[in-house]
């Protein structure tokens, strides 16, 4: 209650000093009035009875003054006037304010706009009804490749058996033609179980979810996406009833999903990106062998209420223990349960934090220019604040005005900040990787503007109290003393407070070095793997037949070898070829067991297994592939099937160890009934699911052997690959002007997404170590060039004693390196245990690369040189008659 | 006009402005008048000192005040004892009793 009364009173107080003044004038006046009428009762005249009523009050005005204080008027009124005080300060020294705003913006902007990626990624609820419920479940294959699909029969034992589980949905996605209404056009499908909805917490903007009577043959219902629904029709609003044609098959459209609904899974996605449209994915009854062969399913699981989430994985574990003895297709096979946070942003968070403390860094050192900046000031200040002293202004009253004014600059700091960190957001998500699709949403919200003020204010007083304490140690009569030393009569402790925040600022920006310098290496790195191809000039592109219109294998085949020979003859392609998955596009592949002639047949699900991928002759000559031994697929084995394959080194190596594969006789289980295949070539390792992975062994089977009813065009160009993209989408639409060309990219282009997320982190931390080092120069040539106009004198008389102006320029650079070294001690130190964390995020170099550190080291060192040079050249120039009259 | 009769101990005019309180709200003028009539005119308190007290004291919570009309019909602010005012009073009352017991023994120790 008291303080309430007293914040009330003092609120009341900021309303306006008239006002209070007012209420205790006007009860004064009317105790004076009451007061003199008694007088006149008294018997005395009324002229007299009023002054001696006035003189009974003494002093008037000190009364009121007085009273004014205890009400309150006091603390708030002292504020708004330290402000006022403080502004009047700031607006005369713009340079300086200038500085310290533009410096603090840099790392307040910085952090703003950092903070709102994290809070985004990281600390929001994800978009689904109660969210942390909700979580994946995965395989973990028997080489140990975690997050791997599942099969159908498994994820059916799964559902029944688990009791965790309120809800739990299998979907796989896949590309699939539109056509009718408009241009044909490849989209990426979802096949779910419509249970996916429920599990998500997902309603229907229009109509509703998808249900079981969606997938059965005649009535088969889709839900749209809220982008293809507005794209492909208007956003029509009586489109629930109406028919789409999906690979040739009739659809009716059940329901659309709102804006918000978003749902990928990029993780073994089939498709590699986001679905646009939902249909039922089929579940044969059990009992059917082939639902245990064929891992292609992710799966969504929301918990029970109360469950835990290790609770969930022990019981999954558990169950799929004893799935592995059922089928021998699950031997050596587990099972996981992911987080579906982790499982979004599982592998950026660790990136994210770096970088959010490497902004912290940023701001760190800042703030210590900032101080500096403040404490060059105190000298010139100690005149003015001795003053006040004298005249009775208390040491915390001082200090009290002196943090306003940092307060002021941070404010300040913190709205040219925002403005920093809105271009900065916009910045941000343009150079996003591509993965991070819910890095659209980031904006400068309330969340972002309370951590913003937060920092605003903390750095006020990381900045401002060292200065406003060291301010408030002067002596009083050695400042007020004309002619006093200044400055340099301040002593070593604020020469030391100084010397602490450059070793502080180096030490910091060492440590943001470091850790970029890491990750510059390993993206250098990561650029540098060969990956088995060439991606310089190639174009490529996906090509997808209908099943209606092409129902049987050879009509693919030949449509697909048709299509090929009118890009070849195109001016400006060197060569042409096709494959059914690309290399590091991002999605799913394909991969089974094979049989080995001659060894005994592997049971079913065991054996050696590889990659598979349907390829021709020019694909390997087109993506410089290498054929190491044997040959080339040949026309006739391209135009029809005669049991041939290609087989990758680090196949031949594994499985053929004493012997050579050529001419060696596999069967590849693809299909039901698969034929004996003749190896006749060994092709160079292709790195086909990870630039950060091993290749895996390889089958490839020409397209007659294996046809896919989907290929990707890979061209290679004389010029620029993207000019030739519309002539190539005239071929593909005069052979079928229906059929539609989708994911036109250039190889490059491929690479690009792949190491994407690599760039992101490495390009922000080695913006912000930039930022870092260039704030640390700053503060260095600031304290430096301070320090050589405290010591114009003590040069002057050097100089006047005959110095000469080499060993002047080494007593001023002697002084800043020993600076610098110490900080680098100390933020080698650092560096060592931060780098250590960071090991996750590097690839091919330690956490300790010595290379780097020295580099960073010899770098640091260099641009302290510089930024103590100057000052200490100035010093060199000191005319010591000028210097000996300074005081 | 007759100066001060008793010098007031520091402290002790926060009880009596209370005390004057207690028997119903006044306004400023009217708890010197009290102080004085309850005192046997032996107490004559500044308005000097009146003031700020009575202001202190509002802050502290123990006394609430409201404008209000006087018996003459002019506007005046009146003062009125709280529930933590009247405990204050109680515990100073207390506390006075004791020194006045304390100074007594004191005197009369021979």
């Amino acid at each position: 209650m008291n303080w309430l009364n007293i914040f009330a009173a003092r609120l009341r107080a900021l309303r306006g000093r008239e006002s209070v003044i007012h209420d205790i004038d006007e009860e004064l006046r009317l105790h004076v009035e009451l007061e003199t009428e008694a007088n006149i009762e008294r018997g005395m005249p009324p002229a007299e009875a009023r002054r001696a009523a006035l003189m009974s009050f003494g002093n008037f005005d000190g009364v009121r003054d007085t009273a004014y204080g205890v009400r309150g008027g006091g603390m708030m009124e002292t504020f708004l006037q330290d402000v006022r005080y403080g502004v009047r300060v700031l607006a005369r020294h713009k340079g300086f304010t200038a500085v310290a705003v533009l410096t603090l913006a840099l790392g307040i902007g910085a952090n703003t706009a950092i903070f709102s990626v994290v809070n985004e990624l990281l600390l929001r609820p994800l978009p689904y009804r109660d969210a942390e419920r909700i979580v994946m479940l995965w395989e973990v294959t028997p080489e140990g490749r975690r997050q791997n699909t599942t099969s159908r029969a498994n994820f059916r034992g799964w559902r029944e058996q688990a009791k965790s589980f309120e809800g739990m949905a299998a979907f796989s996605d896949q590309r699939v033609n539109l056509t009718g209404s408009g241009e044909p056009e490849e989209i990426s499908l979802q096949l779910a179980t419509p249970e996916l909805f429920r599990v998500l917490g997902a309603e229907p903007l229009l109509g509703r979810v998808l249900a079981d009577e969606d997938g059965r043959a005649g009535t088969y219902g889709v839900v749209l996406g809220h982008g293809l629904w507005k794209r492909r029709f208007g956003g029509d609003p009586q489109i629930v009833g109406k028919p789409i044609t999906l690979n040739g098959t009739p659809y009716n459209v059940v329901g659309v999903l709102p804006p918000d609904f978003q749902w990928h899974i990029r993780q073994r996605s089939g498709t590699g990106r986001p679905a646009e449209i939902w249909a039922v994915l089929a579940m044969p009854p059990p009992g059917t062998g082939a639902t245990e062969r064929g891992r292609f399913l992710s799966v969504v699981g929301r918990l029970k209420p109360g469950v835990s989430f290790e609770q969930a994985a022990a019981e999954l574990k558990t169950i799929h223990a004893r799935l592995e003895l059922e089928s021998t297709y699950n031997k050596g096979y587990g099972a996981e349960v992911i987080p579906l946070r982790e499982q979004f942003f599982g592998n950026i968070r660790k990136a994210l934090w770096l970088l959010l403390g490497a902004v912290g860094f940023v701001l760190l050192i800042a703030c210590a220019n900032v101080a500096n900046l403040l404490l060059s000031r105190v000298a010139a200040r100690e005149k003015e604040i001795a003053l006040r002293t004298a005249l009775g202004a208390r040491r915390v009253r001082v200090i009290r005005q002196l943090l306003t004014e940092s307060l002021l600059l941070s404010v300040l700091g913190s709205l040219l900040g925002l403005l920093v960190a809105w271009w900065g957001i916009g910045a941000l998500v343009a150079i996003s990787p591509r993965e991070l699709t819910h890095l659209q949403g980031v904006r400068l919200n309330l969340t972002v503007l309370g951590w913003t003020l937060g920092i605003s204010l903390l750095t006020a007083v990381i900045f401002g109290i060292a200065p406003a304490l060291e301010a408030t140690r002067l002596n009083l009569n050695d400042a007020l003393k004309e002619g006093g030393k200044g400055a340099e009569g301040q002593g070593s402790r604020s020469r030391r407070l100084r010397g602490a925040l450059v070793v502080a600022e180096v030490a910091l920006a060492l440590m943001l070095l470091a850790s970029a310098g890491l990750l510059v290496r390993s993206f250098l790195r990561l650029q540098k793997i060969n990956a088995g191809f060439e991606t310089e000039n190639v174009l490529t592109m996906v090509l997808r037949l209908p099943a209606g219109k092409y129902p049987e294998d050879p009509q693919m085949v030949a449509f697909f070898r048709r299509a090929l020979e009118r890009v070849r003859a195109l001016p400006g392609v060197r060569s042409a070829g096709m494959v059914n998955f690309l290399p590091l596009y991002g999605g799913l592949g394909s991969a089974t067991g094979f049989h080995i002639e001659g060894q005994p047949a592997p049971p079913p699900g065991e054996g050696p297994g590889a990659s598979v991928r349907v390829a021709d002759a020019g694909y390997f000559k087109t993506m410089g592939i290498p054929l190491l031994r044997g040959r080339n697929f040949t026309e006739t084995e391209e135009a029809e099937a005669r049991g041939v394959v290609i087989v990758s080194e680090s196949l031949a190596r594994k499985y053929f160890p004493d012997e050579d594969p050529l001419g060696k006789r596999i069967k590849v289980f693809m299909s039901e009934e698969p034929a004996w295949t003749e190896i006749v070539g060994i092709a160079g390792d292709v790195r086909y699911d990870s630039l950060t992975e091993e290749a895996e062994p390889t089958v490839y089977e020409p397209h007659p052997e294996l046809t896919y009813p989907f290929m990707t065009l890979v061209i290679r160009t004389n010029g620029d690959p993207e000019a030739l993209a519309p002539a190539v989408r005239r071929e593909i639409s005069a052979l079928d002007p229906d059929q539609p060309v989708s994911d036109v990219r250039t190889m490059n282009q491929v690479m690009a997404d792949t190491v994407g997320r690599a760039r992101f982190n490495t390009l922000l931390l080695g913006l912000f170590a930039g930022l870092a080092t260039l704030l640390a120069a700053v503060g260095i040539f600031g304290v430096m060039n301070y320090s050589v106009t405290l010591r114009t004198r003590e040069i002057g008389l050097r100089m006047a004693l005959g110095a000469e102006p080499g060993r002047v320029l080494m007593l001023v650079l002697r002084q800043g390196l020993l600076l610098t070294l110490i900080g680098i001690g100390v933020g080698l130190a650092g560096a060592l245990a931060l780098t250590r964390v960071m090991s996750g995020l590097l690839f091919g170099v330690g956490a300790t690369d010595p290379a780097t550190f020295a580099a960073i080291v010899l770098l640091l060192a260099v641009v302290s040189l510089i930024a103590c040079y100057i000052p200490a050249r100035r010093a060199t120039r000191v005319d010591p008659l000028v210097a000996l009259k300074y005081e | 006009m007759t100066r001060q009769k008793a010098d007031l101990l520091q402290g002790t005019l926060d009880m009596l402005i209370l005390k004057a309180l207690s028997l119903g709200p006044l306004h400023g003028y009217g708890v010197i008048q009290r102080i004085r009539q309850m005192s046997g005119e032996m107490l004559n308190v500044e308005q000097g000192s009146l003031y700020p007290a009575l202001y202190r004291i509002e802050q502290k919570g123990w006394v609430s005040s409201k404008w209000e009309l006087n018996e003459t019909g002019r506007r005046a602010k009146f003062y009125a004892l709280t529930r933590a005012g009247a405990r204050q009073l109680r515990t100073e009352e207390a506390s006075w009793d004791r020194l006045v017991l304390a100074i007594a023994r004191m005197r009369q120790a021979t």
